[in-house]
């Protein structure tokens, strides 16, 4: 099966793509300005124990010399430890992964639905009202910042109406949350059976989850109507219609020859908004992977930037083996 | 202008009636504050019911614009300015999208050149034959299926049950232009427009696919526009042969009558390139004509024309019967065999 050569070949990779990774973000890390040890001991510290913080965190010697260590306790799965919250990185991440992880692929989700018919609809019915909407609305998705559009919908939704609950996080303080399995609350809360908690989790996702959609449905209905109005004016569909098949069939057939470039589309965004989507999860207060990660940057905590890069990169990986696989099987060309 | 055979009330079906009968048809694509650009102009043709007739012309004469014409199916922003199409007794023009929808494919099929980029790239080219029964005649997908496989034994595809299952890009050229073939005639279409269908083939492929298309259309009765650039290939394959030369017919005749009795100097031309005669074929390099307002006045053919004479410059000549049966010119000076 060539598939299957082909997923060993792109398993083979993965390796030396994610030293390549984990090389080149530490590097850079170590480029920005400010020593965590005085950021950590404060204003008073002595010179004494500042090197002493530094050697245990492996922070002394050439910048070589602090990657071999840093890649021997990565190997044993140790991603260090985050000097904020005091809590060993990769248990950061496996809370916060999955929360980012949860609000970005159901705000896709929700963008697909919106622009993926709006970009058949605007490609079909050139001279339509969809058409003419489709535009204005790409036009203004490119242009409204994420993090605003949230505001906007706090203010109309929690502040004046009061039917959206406090963007505060995940879930309601008041309501116990499922123990945690996958830290994917949905996906706990079905687990435990606990309903109130399901409730909560998908109330506090529905703003969020509007706003990342509105803004990232542009790109998705934009790209959706360029290929699907080059489809409609290809040999291929001129010839089905010659053929007289219904309307449907036709549409459907210039859909699916369009899907490529949507799948591809989808699979920038999902990369780019695990940590893209930070401005909304501040707004909400989402503790997200992104925000961690900023958190870092921001006071000189560089494991839980490393921990995040060496997060996103294998679900970067693990997004494009899937495009690679929904490839395969929407298009009997590359199968081969 | 000259009225070609619209004496003849259509009537559906019988032989030797009329199956498609064109009048007085112009199209044009409007060109940008400028004047539009004139694909078919004043056409008349007419195809009886079981007849074959070739359409000879070079690229940009207007044979696909006609073609697409006929369909209801013009490329934007072409429009059909005046004119009639009638169809089996149908008037197209007047018919909606949706009647159009149901003729096409079912009552007019169309054969295509470069079946690879027309195919669906996505699906098995048997659910693709299939697919067209489906769309057209009220049968099942289990029937469908059968239909289509016998399409691919009747266009001689080596081990149909197979091929069925194969995608267009596992196909080579001829074969896939058997499967354009077989979708096309799956519905026993009343009449196929073949456009340039073979062009794309190796000579051997391009016979042994011409050969069958005629076979299948014999068979089934079917009428038939042959669109093609080569004169040639008309000569054994069409039952009668019009020239068309700027979106112009200049020259209509029985396919005997027409090779051997060539009267337009266009067709002539066209005759020697295909015979490789360089003494006629060197003569081809004169320009285009100058502007459209003064081709309105003048033969369009003269720029080109080895003819040429003072009166072709100044009066647009009518397409008129010459040389007795039905044989139609349009040019001052026919040109005779010489003995």
């Amino acid at each position: 099966m060539r598939i299957l050569r082909y997923i060993g070949r792109r398993f083979l990779f993965i390796g030396p793509q994610l030293f390549g990774i984990i090389l080149v973000s530490f590097l850079l890390v170590k480029l920005i300005p400010g020593d965590p040890a005085v950021m950590m001991l404060g204003p008073f510290a002595t010179e004494q124990q500042i090197a002493m913080l530094n050697a245990e965190m492996g922070l002394e010697g050439t910048i070589i010399d602090q990657f071999w260590i840093y890649l021997q306790n990565l190997v044993q799965g140790d991603l260090g430890t985050s000097w904020q919250t005091t809590k060993p990185v990769f248990d950061d991440l496996a809370i916060r992964f999955p929360a980012t992880l949860e609000l970005v692929t159901l705000s896709l989700l929700l963008a697909l639905l919106i622009g993926i018919p709006l970009g058949v609809a605007a490609a079909y019915f050139k001279r339509s009202i969809v058409k003419k909407f489709s535009d204005y609305y790409g036009l203004l998705a490119g242009s409204l910042p994420d993090f605003w559009l949230g505001l906007i919908l706090i203010y109309l939704f929690y502040t004046i109406m009061q039917v959206a609950p406090a963007p505060l996080g995940r879930i309601d303080f008041a309501v116990l949350p499922p123990a945690p399995v996958t830290n994917f609350l949905i996906i706990d809360s079905l687990i435990a059976g606990n309903w109130q908690a399901l409730w909560s989790t998908l109330g506090h996702l529905v703003l969020p989850v509007v706003t990342l959609a509105v803004i990232n449905a542009g790109p998705i209905l934009k790209m959706t109507q360029a290929t699907m109005e080059r489809m409609l004016e290809s040999d291929l569909i001129r010839y089905a219609e010659m053929c007289g098949l219904p309307k449907s069939v036709v549409i459907r057939k210039a859909f699916r020859n369009s899907l490529p470039s949507v799948v591809t589309i989808v699979s920038v965004l999902y990369g780019f908004l695990i940590g893209g989507a930070v401005l909304v999860e501040i707004v909400f207060s989402w503790g997200g992977a992104g925000q961690y990660a900023v958190q870092g940057v921001l006071n000189a905590d560089i494991n839980p930037v490393l921990g995040f890069v060496l997060f996103s990169a294998i679900l970067s990986l693990i997004i494009y083996l899937l495009v690679d696989l929904i490839y395969f099987a929407i298009d009997p060309r590359i199968r081969g | 202008m000259a009225a070609v055979e619209t004496t003849v009330a259509p009537q559906a079906g019988a032989p030797g009636m009329t199956m498609l009968d064109i009048a007085g048809l112009n199209v044009s694509y409007p060109v940008y504050e400028e004047e539009p650009v004139r694909a078919v102009r004043d056409l008349d043709l007419s195809v009886r019911s079981g007849e074959i007739v070739g359409l000879v012309g070079e690229s940009g004469s207007g044979k696909t614009t006609l073609a697409r014409a006929v369909m209801g199916l013009l490329t934007q922003p072409g429009r059909i300015d005046t004119g009639s199409i009638q169809f089996d007794g149908k008037d197209m023009r007047a018919l909606s999208e949706n009647q159009l929808r149901a003729i096409r494919g079912r009552d007019i099929a169309m054969v295509i050149p470069n079946p690879r980029s027309e195919l669906d790239p996505l699906i098995p080219v048997g659910k693709q034959i299939a697919a067209v029964a489906r769309a057209h005649l009220d049968i099942g997908r289990a029937e469908a299926d059968a239909m289509a496989l016998d399409m691919l034994k009747a266009v001689h595809i080596p081990d149909p049950t197979r091929r069925f299952r194969a995608f267009p890009h596992e196909l080579s050229g001829g074969m896939a232009q058997r499967v354009v073939m077989a979708i096309s005639l799956v519905c026993s279409p009343k009449f196929v427009i073949s456009d340039d269908a073979t062009s794309g083939l190796d000579v051997t492929v391009q016979a042994q696919v011409l050969d069958l298309l005629r076979t299948l259309v014999r068979e089934h009765d079917t009428s038939m526009l042959f669109i093609t650039r080569d004169v040639g290939i008309t000569a054994h394959f069409c039952d009668r042969v019009a020239v068309i030369y700027r979106g112009e017919i200049v020259e209509f005749a029985e396919t005997a009558d027409f090779f051997e009795n060539p009267q337009h100097p266009y067709s002539v031309m066209l005759l020697a390139a295909f015979a490789h005669n360089p003494a006629l074929r060197n003569k081809w390099h004169k320009p285009l004509a100058s502007t459209e307002a003064e081709a309105g006045r003048a033969c369009l053919y003269a720029p080109r024309c080895v003819h040429r004479e003072d009166e072709c410059d100044e009066r647009h000549p009518d397409l008129r019967e010459l040389g007795g049966a039905r044989h139609l010119v349009r040019c001052h000076f026919p040109v005779e065999r010489v003995a």
